[in-house]
């Protein structure tokens, strides 16, 4: 082959217009590079339709029998607007279109020049009046045969540009999934990134405030020790650091608020109150009501809201799932409200005619799936024969403490009733308490507690009134297995849910135990008895205990800040690295706060005076 | 698979101006839009391989690569029309390796096989040339040669 390349040599050197460009060069470069690709078999569209089939269906000239023909029929081609707005519309041949104009003109004079006698005669008939194809012309055999393949062509070509364009409407298509996953991806780390800058800022706000106190109490400590533990109750989910502001959603409620939950700072706030089954659905964003959940016969007792799930129990025993997205304002609702009065008179009924479940044999309870009306109800999960005072649920797994004096587990999946767990059957059978704290007087004997009904009156609020307080358990929550109860025998249990049975009880409080909450090294209890009191899981002993004047009714913490709802008009807030407490009152409620939670450094309250208010912490 | 391919003397057939323009119109139309269907590329690129113009067939030859890069469904096809465009660019060594890696592949390819022997037929051609000048130059140096030992034999 030598000789080949050598015979090419004059050819370039004696045919001077030949010159070898750059882009040559690139050409013949890239050869290698494109030899090494693998060529896989040809798939989807590339089997179907080759490259030359869809040229030949594209090209201009792939028109022009159509026009000719239509040309010889006295049809207007133009006129045709129909099939022209549609192409034009599709935008893919569009441009094709217009120029077909510029190359049929000169078609059209080579058709007129071959043909040119009959041209004439038709030519004249065009003159005479638009015609139609009926219009009595002869084409003659071979014309007609000629033109019906023609057509046949045509619509084949039609076919090949029909493929052609759903599939790459079909690729189209794919790169608009793979961008959008790939959006999803990049807001996921940007969120990712607001909450380690969120994390960041807690953790220096936490290392100053310390540099502060130990330079003011002039103590050196050594090493300054930063907490990793992160913020909220919560240990995923958006956030948002809120701006500094106190509004307020308008007054909807008109009774005392009984919970509250939100899903994200600016996000959305369901909150329930007294003697109203309807939970109400707030936008935080606008500050309105988006609508109501409906489907409770009595007060809602306890909300929990994750993202779009919201789970509310109440005193008819019943927990109901919710889908917040399908909340609406419309729907009617008087029906629901009509059957608010005979609600307790029903309720008191069961009490006495229905035997207390116990053990693993009610996780057979009816789960009734009321999905069947569109509303925002998922499910409803029965089997509670008293009221369901707290719920807690993290992904699938829900537990339930109710005034039956009982706590279940649910598996949100099927809803079913998992466990049971007796609380009269732990007080009857005590774990090994720790010695040293165990509680002369308690509030109850066991026996005492299974007598009746459990209802002990509140010590007064700042305001002097007080309640019935009913809730048996007052607080759960649960972090895998383990799981921790606050109930009315004054007692925060330890249960392993793998057993369910409790294997630590903390006895320190002489009221009931209104709320609680734990993270790797402390469980943190309110109670009745006007105290917080911090316990050390390691030891089970009382780290510390915070004293109030009056019942501590709600209560979250992270590391740095405890936030209590102390029977009093101003959110009690315990700075747990300078011990120092501090008070939300201004344009505060004006009765006491009985409900709160917060997210970051966005706090929602909830009052005896109806009202629900947002602070920025 | 069908094989849809053209023959070699179906390239040699070019396309009027005004089909060319509006081939080029619709690619630079989608081109300015940002999105360029396979198959506009394609019929840019093919009409651009079919005109006689030197200039025009490297831009197509390299509409095709990109192509080729671009669409691994239709790099098969692709590869017939490279070996298409460098045959008739004149780069026969190149049409010749892509030509017989798509022989590799389709052994039975008619057009594929012809398009093998017309590049053959080329190349034994210049091959041909390239003896005849490098026998005209071996000729030449002998009689050079000669010449010179002959002067110097005279003196």
């Amino acid at each position: 082959m030598d000789f080949a390349t050598l015979g090419r040599a004059p050819m370039h050197l004696s045919l001077g217009r030949r010159r070898i460009t750059s882009r040559d060069l690139q050409i013949v470069e890239a050869t290698d590079e494109l030899l090494s690709e693998e060529v896989p078999e040809p798939d989807g569209v590339a089997q179907n339709v080759s490259l030359l089939r869809g040229f030949n269906a594209t090209i201009p000239s792939a028109e022009k029998s159509r026009i000719r023909r239509r040309q010889t029929r006295n049809v207007d081609a133009p006129r045709l607007g129909l099939k022209r707005l549609g192409m034009s519309a599709r935008g893919m041949l569009g441009g094709e279109e217009d120029h077909d104009g510029e190359s049929v003109a000169s078609e059209e004079d080579v058709v007129y020049i071959s043909n040119s006698e009959t041209r004439g005669r038709k030519s004249k008939g065009k003159r005479r009046g638009r015609q139609s194809l009926s219009a009595g012309k002869t084409f003659g055999r071979e014309e007609l045969l000629r033109q019906t393949q023609e057509i046949e062509r045509d619509k084949e070509n039609l076919h090949v540009r029909r493929t052609l364009i759903n599939s790459e409407i079909v690729e189209i298509t794919n790169k608009i999934e793979a961008l959008d996953a790939m959006r999803a991806k990049l807001e996921h780390d940007l969120l990712k990134l607001q909450e380690d800058e969120l994390e960041l800022d807690d953790e220096l706000e936490g290392v100053k405030e310390r540099l502060e106190l130990e330079e003011s109490t002039s103590r050196t400590r050594g090493v300054v020790h930063v907490d990793h533990i992160q913020s909220s109750r919560r240990r995923k989910g958006p956030a948002f650091l809120p701006s500094e502001h106190d509004e307020l959603p308008p007054a909807g409620h008109s009774t005392p608020i009984t919970a509250l939950d939100f899903s994200e700072p600016y996000g959305t706030l369901v909150s329930a109150s007294q003697e109203d089954s309807q939970p109400r659905v707030w936008d935080l964003l606008t500050g309105e009501e988006v609508g109501r959940l409906r489907g409770h016969q009595g007060t809602v007792k306890c909300v929990q809201v994750e993202d779009q799930v919201c789970l509310t129990g109440g005193e008819d025993g019943t927990v109901h799932v919710w889908d917040l997205r399908r909340v609406d304002d419309d729907d009617e609702w008087e029906g629901a409200m009509l059957s608010l009065s005979d609600v307790a008179e029903e309720d008191e009924s069961q009490d006495g005619g229905v035997v207390k479940t116990n053990g693993i044999r009610s996780g057979s309870s009816k789960p009734s799936s009321v999905s069947e009306r569109d509303g925002p109800c998922i499910r409803v999960l029965e089997g509670h024969t008293k009221t369901v005072s707290t719920l807690y649920f993290e992904d699938e797994c829900l537990v339930t403490g109710a005034s039956d004096k009982t706590m279940r587990q649910w598996d949100l999946n099927t809803g079913q009733c998992v466990m049971t767990m007796d609380i009269l059957w732990a007080i009857s059978h005590p774990t090994a308490a720790i010695p040293g704290n165990a509680l002369p007087n308690h509030l109850f004997s066991g026996a005492a507690a299974a007598a009746g009904t459990f209802a002990v009156p509140t010590p007064p609020y700042a305001d002097g009134t007080w309640d019935m307080y009913e809730d048996f358990v007052g607080a759960v929550q649960f972090w895998g297995y383990a799981l921790v109860s606050g109930s009315g025998d004054g007692a925060v249990r330890m249960w392993d849910m793998r057993t369910g049975q409790p294997h630590r009880t903390l006895l320190g409080h002489t009221g009931p135990v209104t709320c609680l909450q734990f993270d790797e090294l402390h469980v943190i209890s309110g109670s009745l008895d006007k105290s917080i009191r911090i316990w050390d899981l390691r030891t089970g002993g009382i780290f510390e205990t915070l004293k109030y004047d009056h019942a501590v009714s709600a209560l979250q913490f992270d590391t740095r800040k405890i936030v209590a709802a102390t029977g009093e008009n101003g959110v009690k807030i315990y700075n747990r690295t300078s011990m120092q407490h501090s008070t939300l009152m201004t344009n505060g409620h004006m009765k006491p706060v009985e409900r709160l939670r917060y997210m970051d450094r966005y706090l929602v309250s909830g009052a005896r005076d109806s009202t629900v208010k947002i602070w920025a912490l | 698979m069908p094989t849809e391919l053209p023959y070699a003397a179906d390239a040699e057939v070019s396309l009027s101006y005004d089909e060319l323009e509006v081939l080029r119109l619709q690619y630079q139309k989608e081109l300015s839009q940002s999105h360029v269907t396979t198959q506009t590329k394609f019929n840019y690129a093919w009409g651009l391989v079919k005109s006689p113009m030197r200039e025009h067939q490297a831009e197509g030859v390299r509409l095709l690569q990109e192509l080729y890069r671009a669409e691994p469904s239709r790099r098969r096809e692709c590869l017939y029309y490279l070996s298409l465009g460098h045959y008739k660019m004149g780069n026969y060594d190149e049409a010749k390796r892509f030509n017989s890696l798509l022989m590799e592949k389709e052994p039975t390819n008619l057009q594929a096989q012809s398009l093998a022997s017309l590049i053959d037929q080329r190349i034994t051609k210049e091959g041909y040339i390239g003896m005849a000048i490098a026998g005209g130059a071996a000729a030449l140096g002998t009689i050079l040669l000669a010449s010179l030992i002959r002067r110097a034999t005279r003196k």
